[in-house]
């Protein structure tokens, strides 16, 4: 898909902008500070419903003014959709409204209209950050590719909430609401584990793939799912993740009654990143880190075009930093033909490294045509 | 507000604390209510008056009524052996509208939810348990709304029933008559297929 324009309104440090970006990959350079990953929040604020890294969504809204609305026309394989977001500033917090088609919808019905793939910085703690980090990696990509999935994995985390309150409740535990809760946690929870595992064996042979011609073949990159619990032999078939689950959770009861709160089922799982099968976290160099999230990244998009059957956008911030020239030069050759990027820098690369790239300049919110190189 | 008459503020800010009714909505009712006839203004306030003094739970479905026990479960055309279990009294009434539901209902006073406090003791679970011991129920229905709650309260009752050797059923899920397949949510197409039937 391909955005046709971008309209800003007051978000962020953008007071009002329009903007009509080419297909292809289109750079953003500019100094720190500028409006160039706000440039990229927007859009994946349409594709997403969410920041990506707002704590309060009122920081969207561009200070003192009450009212924020960031609005895009897309190009995707069912014709033209026009979506919109309007962030409306209420007491200390805001509220946010979905408008798709010209339709006010509900949250659940905005999302799957844009899709996007999104590189940020803080990405780079996929690797050696917490397991949460992983796991809202593979939640956000698998709800993108998978409405089942997003409805799944939403039923199952109200279960586990109530779950914990009922083990702490101080009245004490109803063991048959605590058997009820299980045997749902137990049937949605296994449907969570056997999406996952598909998932992750698909997107480890893609990065893979992806890897071995940025880097070579050796030492080898993978992608290893540890769900919770571990399933026999790795069998993920539906019959023995429910099986699996449904033991598991009978073997911790002892245990959670003693801890107060649910310790086995896929709100537990991991994700390991290795390297010739050794866990990249614990010994990979920072640019061997950030080329192991660019592969999983690109095998997120390649899993999310084939899922939808056409190319997702691809939003990256700041991508380029820490990696070698010749690193560099790899990486943009090969979204050369993606149908539409936006890459955010703070230096222009040099132009062999640009290649067909159309190139803009982001000064105090404003985009502008750039003197580097060709332009849309 | 305070060129207003006070009676008139006093109004409009009762009317505010009624769920769905804004401000605006608020002053526009209460306007209406000054133009509107006395005898109008006094049967409301009569009504409302009524509903506090008059209206209680029935001491065996816990629906709301004025006499005790309800008209329902005091009407002996009434099927016994078919119980309906609610979450809350409207619920009632939105079945009772169907007029195609014979049995007698039982309305718990809510779902279960940890989180919110609500668990077996807050709601009319025992009193449920000691009905279908009693009362020759054969089948309860279990009519919760097919949200996580409802769906958690509806299967801790069955594993609670089944013991007591009573049939016990919950309400198909489907598509919306006069609704468009199309415009049909992902979940709520596969429980429909789940529970298709032969014609
Ligand atoms: N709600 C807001 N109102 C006004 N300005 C804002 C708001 N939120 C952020 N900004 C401003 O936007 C600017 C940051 O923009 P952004 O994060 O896009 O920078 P950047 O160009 O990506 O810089 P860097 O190269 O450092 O990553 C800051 O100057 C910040 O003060
Ligand atoms: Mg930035
Ligand atoms: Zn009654």
């Amino acid at each position: 898909m391909r955005v046709q324009s971008l309209d800003l309104a007051n978000f962020r440090n953008y007071a009002a902008l329009h903007f009509s970006p080419p297909g292809g990959v289109c750079v953003f350079i500019g100094d720190n500070a500028q409006g160039k990953s706000n440039l990229l929040e927007a859009l994946s604020l349409l594709a997403t419903g969410k920041s990506f890294r707002a704590a309060r969504e009122s920081d969207l809204i561009r200070a003192g003014t009450p009212l924020a609305r960031v609005a895009a026309r897309v190009g995707t394989k069912n014709g033209d959709v026009t979506a919109s977001c309007l962030i409306t500033r209420v007491g200390e917090g805001a509220r946010k409204r979905f408008v798709r088609n010209g339709r006010t919808v509900a949250y659940a019905q905005f999302l799957g209209g844009i899709a996007a793939v999104t590189f940020m910085p803080s990405d780079l703690a996929l690797v050696s950050g917490p397991p949460a980090l992983r796991r809202r990696f593979l939640n956000a990509a698998l709800s993108q590719a998978d409405r089942t999935y997003y409805r799944d994995h939403a039923a199952y985390t109200k279960i586990v909430v109530q779950k914990n309150a009922l083990l702490k409740a101080a009245s004490g535990v109803e063991r048959a609401l605590l058997s009820t809760y299980n045997q749902q946690l137990a049937a949605v929870g296994s449907q969570l584990l056997c999406a996952r595992a598909r998932y992750v064996q698909r997107l480890s042979l893609s990065a893979a793939e992806v890897h071995a011609r940025w880097v070579g073949a050796t030492p080898g990159f993978s992608i290893r799912y540890a769900p919770s619990p571990a399933l026999p032999a790795g069998d993920a078939s539906p019959g023995a993740a429910l099986a699996a689950l449904e033991r598991a959770l009978e073997a911790a009861l002892p245990a959670e009654l003693v801890r107060k709160s649910a310790l086995v089922g896929p709100h537990r799982d991991d994700v390991e990143f290795l390297l010739a099968g050794e866990p990249l976290g614990r010994f990979g160099s920072q640019g061997q880190q950030r080329t192991a999230v660019l592969a999983v990244k690109s095998a997120e998009y390649a899993l999310l075009a084939a899922a939808s059957g056409e190319p997702p956008l691809l939003l990256l911030d700041d991508v380029l930093s820490e990696l070698d020239a010749t690193r560099q030069r790899t990486f943009m050759s090969s979204i050369a033909d993606c149908e539409q990027v936006f890459v955010t820098a703070t230096e222009a690369p040099d132009a062999p490294t640009l290649g067909g790239a159309h190139v803009y300049e982001i000064v105090d919110g404003r985009v502008e045509a750039s003197a580097h190189a060709k332009t849309g | 507000m305070d060129h207003l008459a006070p009676p008139l503020t006093a109004l409009i800010s009762e009317l505010e604390k009624l769920p769905t009714i804004g401000p605006k909505t608020a002053a526009r009712l209460a306007f209406y209510l000054l133009s509107a006839s006395k005898e109008d203004a006094e049967a409301l306030s009569r009504a409302i008056l009524d509903l506090k003094s008059k209206v209680r739970f029935c001491s065996r479905c816990f629906s709301l009524t004025e006499g005790d026990p309800c008209s329902i479960c005091s009407d002996p055309r009434r099927d016994a052996s078919l119980l309906c279990v609610v979450a809350e009294a409207k619920d009632v009434y939105a079945i009772e509208r169907t007029m195609s539901y014979r049995g007698r209902y039982h309305v718990l006073g809510g779902l279960i939810s940890p989180i919110e406090g609500i668990g077996i003791a807050q709601l009319k679970i025992a009193e449920l348990t000691e009905r279908v011991r009693k009362d020759g129920v054969a089948e309860a229905i279990i009519a919760t709304n097919p949200n996580a709650e409802g769906e958690s309260t509806a299967l801790y009752l069955a594993r609670l029933l089944a013991p007591l050797g009573v049939k016990v059923t919950r309400l198909a899920y489907g598509l919306p008559i006069g609704g468009d397949l199309d415009y049909a949510d992902e979940v709520t197409l596969t429980r429909a297929l789940e529970g298709r039937r032969s014609l």
